[in-house]
């Protein structure tokens, strides 16, 4: 039997390097590779005919663009709008990367703190990039909000830096930490199914419930990832 | 705990990075602008069709005033047509009703005047026949023949009283 964790083991399919560096194309990248040729497929393939009266996957394809699309806009507002291509394509990656990893023996590979940092990292250092060309160093009134009394900024100044860095670890943790413990909850409920005999069906009915669950949470936790870093977006372009 | 095996961060991110843009790639070339297109295509349509179904609106409505405005215009005019012609009619009647009133006035003094004559005639006979039978009386009574002439007079004195 399998231990709970082997499932979020890396294995290379193909050993590469570049420059020294292990760049070992993996099961990671392989199923990075399937959600994105998924997400691909659902939206063009859905909207080849490209109808004025939706068929069922062209309605689909709409919905998340217009979600997306509405989720930045009440986020961010206007100005977000060039960016949307991006809020898109991380969010479609992560709910597919999510979802797919629901499916018995796959890999989730939001479920690595390695992904989800690099994702964050980029998210954090983009918005503090659009911050700063947007504001110049009026952008470090981040740090120290207009109005407050300038004693409170010995406390509130390394606060405000604290919070602020710490936004990209938030981000990544949160989906790693529910991506994996979910995964982890799944199989070892699962190893109790086969071991009890009869009363396998008490944990079998608590793993129906818990697989029902983490399909929800594969959706929300895309969702938080998103509308979290369209909130920062919204503090780089509007500040406060 | 495997996601804790920094030998494999950097494969994944390389695969992340490289697998992530050639995604962007295609969902803001080609996807997406295509679901926007259909997207405003389709408000595009829905704006123009009510564009259409406003101005056909209008239309109707314009229509409408122009055909109420000549259903009162008509109204106008027909009423102003039998307004005259009760007018010409109670002139007309009017007219005729004074020609037979004088007609019939005239008549009427006409026959008056048939009336005075036939009653002064009457009143004539009346006194002759008075005088004739008072002579024949004079005669008869006393035996004394008076002359005619005498007798009328006599009658007259007492009707013309």
């Amino acid at each position: 039997m399998a231990g709970p964790l082997e499932q979020f083991e890396i294995k290379p399919l193909a050993e590469l390097s570049v420059a020294g560096i292990d760049v070992s194309f993996t099961n990671s990248a392989l199923w990075m590779v399937l959600a994105a040729v998924l997400v691909t497929c659902f939206m063009t393939l859905s909207m080849r005919r490209g109808a004025l009266v939706p068929g069922r996957w062209q309605g689909a394809a709409e919905v998340m663009y217009e979600f997306v699309a509405n989720m930045l806009k009440d986020n961010v507002g206007t100005a977000g709008r060039k960016y949307f291509p991006f809020i898109f394509t991380l969010f479609m990656f992560v709910m597919f990367g999510n979802l797919l990893g629901m499916i018995p023996h796959s890999f989730t590979f939001t479920s690595h703190i390695a992904v989800n940092f690099a994702l964050a990292l980029v998210i954090f250092v983009g918005v503090t990039v659009i911050g700063f060309m947007r504001h110049g160093t009026h952008y470090f009134r981040m740090f120290f909000p207009e109005g407050a009394p300038i004693a409170t900024a010995i406390i509130l100044i390394p606060i405000e830096i604290i919070s602020y860095f710490s936004r990209p670890f938030s981000l990544a943790i949160r989906l790693f930490a529910n991506m994996t413990v979910g995964h982890i909850m799944l199989k070892v409920i699962g190893g109790f199914v086969g071991l009890i005999g009869i009363l396998g069906v008490l944990p079998f009915a608590l793993l129906t419930g818990i697989t029902v669950l983490e399909f929800g949470i594969a959706a929300l936790q895309a969702y938080v990832f998103t509308i979290l870093t369209c909130i920062y977006l919204h503090d780089a372009i509007h500040m406060h | 705990m495997p996601q804790f095996d920094l030998a494999t961060f950097s494969e994944q991110i390389f695969w992340l990075f490289v697998i992530f843009a050639v995604l962007y790639m295609l969902m803001s070339k080609i996807a997406l602008p295509k679901v926007g297109e259909v997207l405003e295509r389709r408000h595009k349509t829905i704006e123009d069709n009510l564009g259409k179904a406003r101005a056909l609106k209008d239309e109707t409505d314009a229509a409408i005033a122009k055909y109420e405005a000549a259903l009162a215009e008509a109204r106008d005019a027909a009423q102003a047509d039998i307004r005259e012609a009760t007018e010409k009619a109670a002139a007309e009647h009017a007219a005729k009703t004074e020609a037979l009133v004088k007609k019939l006035s005239k008549k009427t003094a006409d026959a008056e005047k048939a009336i005075a004559g036939a009653k002064d005639d009457a009143m004539k006979g009346v006194a002759d026949a008075a005088s004739d039978i008072a002579r024949e009386a004079t005669d008869k009574l006393i035996g004394v023949k008076v002359q005619a002439k005498t007798a009328e007079k006599a009658v007259l004195a007492i009707v013309g009283e």
